[in-house]
């Protein structure tokens, strides 16, 4: 009896454990119907979002119109760009940062930048629209954000990390891309912490055949005093193939544990020849 | 040799224009903490070997010293990614290469620094940061 009792109570553990794995982030509670020949061709009437696209530094242009409005797309309200507005406390975190600013941060030792600067380098991305999911395929640190699109919600209580977990739906033609559980390893814009309450609301829509908006709205009930809106422009090139970016291949950056910057100059192949003659 | 890799002239306004986005696209994998980016210096050297990998390229640089020997220099550039759709390839700097080069130097006086462009003794300038990616839609 007393050995039955004991096999109860490991079944009984082992029943608790796994229904507490089930339940957590790894869970696959939401489960997506295999793709029907409709799902398919249904791709074929979205915008041709697929390819290879080039993150233009600077301001975008072409899409600001003289009433300042970015998006005049019919049932999607336009967002426009807004000064960074943080609250007191973020504020006083932020100017911390800065103060250690002519020294480096981790991406320096190849931890990539995460959302939202990682939809920021200046190496192109990779869109890929899959039935209820759209795909970014990101070169820099050779990094890929899953958007799902098939109706899923957005978890309650994701663990925080570098990308979030997001979710999308289309308006019209505008794909609306809703990201939460975020990181503090990430920042929102260089040396601009963030609380893990961020969230980020993106829209990405062509303005031309070639061209692509991405409209960023930043929310954190803690850090921001006010949403903070960018906008930024992608070109198209047909040409073009995403390629590794392996950052620990020849790294010889580095920032130390006290966040110091260094280089690692030792000649590769060994110490220059001796002296001629 | 191709639109990317020509002769350029490197004006006071164009530097200033340069040093701008030298930070900022370097800033995509690191500051730019270690180097002094208040001048421009050059040196001459032959090419030892030209690193084609990422996060960036790197030229070392066999530079003659008052001592009879060589010291080599090494100098960080953009990543074969970025250059790649620039005309550059692996091959664009090879061993025995003659080159100057202008760069940013270490802020430590160590001997290396961050490539802004070089200049062969034809006169063929070669930049990593012109070259505007062609339009191919």
């Amino acid at each position: 009896m007393i050995l039955v009792a004991k096999v109860l109570r490991a079944v009984v553990i082992a029943a608790v454990v796994l229904s507490a794995f089930s339940s957590g982030t790894f869970a696959q509670s939401f489960k997506r119907p295999a793709p029907a020949a409709a799902d398919w061709a249904a791709l074929a009437k979205l915008p041709d979002f697929n390819g290879v696209w080039e993150v233009r530094m600077g301001p975008p242009s072409g899409t600001v119109n003289p009433s300042g409005i970015i998006n005049p797309a019919v049932g999607v309200p336009p967002l426009r760009p807004t000064q960074l507005a943080l609250t007191p406390e973020y504020e006083a975190k932020r100017k911390l940062l800065l103060a250690h600013a002519e020294q480096d941060n981790q991406s320096a030792n190849c931890l990539p930048p995460g959302m939202p600067g990682i939809m920021a380098q200046p190496y192109p991305m990779e869109f890929l629209l899959t039935p209820g999911q759209v795909t970014i395929v990101i070169e820099a640190y050779s990094q890929v954000r899953h958007i799902y699109t098939d109706g899923r919600p957005l978890p309650d209580d994701p663990d925080p990390n570098f990308f979030g977990t997001s979710v999308g739906h289309w308006e019209g033609d505008t794909l609306v891309v809703e990201s939460i559980g975020f990181s503090t390893q990430t920042e929102i814009e260089p040396h601009v912490p963030h609380s893990e309450k961020m969230r980020i609301l993106e829209r990405f829509r062509l303005t031309d055949p070639n061209t692509m908006s991405i409209e960023t709205m930043v929310t954190d009930p803690e850090a921001l005093a006010a949403p903070y809106v960018t906008n930024r422009a992608l070109k198209r090139h047909r040409s073009w193939t995403i390629a590794e970016y392996i950052c620990e291949q020849n790294n010889r950056n580095f920032v130390d544990a006290s966040g110091k910057a260094g280089v690692n100059l030792t000649v590769p192949g060994g110490p220059s020849p001796a002296p001629k003659q | 040799m191709n639109a990317a890799i020509r002769k350029t002239a490197f004006g006071p306004m164009i530097l200033a224009g340069l040093v701008a986005a030298v930070a900022s696209i370097a800033a995509a994998h690191h500051g730019f903490a270690v180097f002094d980016t208040s001048s421009q210096k050059t040196i001459t050297g032959t090419v030892r070997e030209f690193e084609w990998t990422n996060p960036h390229t790197w030229v070392w640089v066999d530079v003659p010293n008052d001592k009879g020997g060589v010291d080599t220099w090494g100098f960080e550039g953009m990543s074969p990614n970025f250059l790649g759709r620039r005309g550059w390839t692996r091959k664009t700097l090879q061993p025995g290469d003659k080159i100057t080069v202008t760069y940013f130097g270490m802020k430590d006086g160590s001997k290396g620094g961050a490539f802004l462009s070089c200049k062969r003794p034809s006169g063929e300038q070669l930049t990593m940061w012109g070259g505007s990616p062609t339009d191919d839609n």
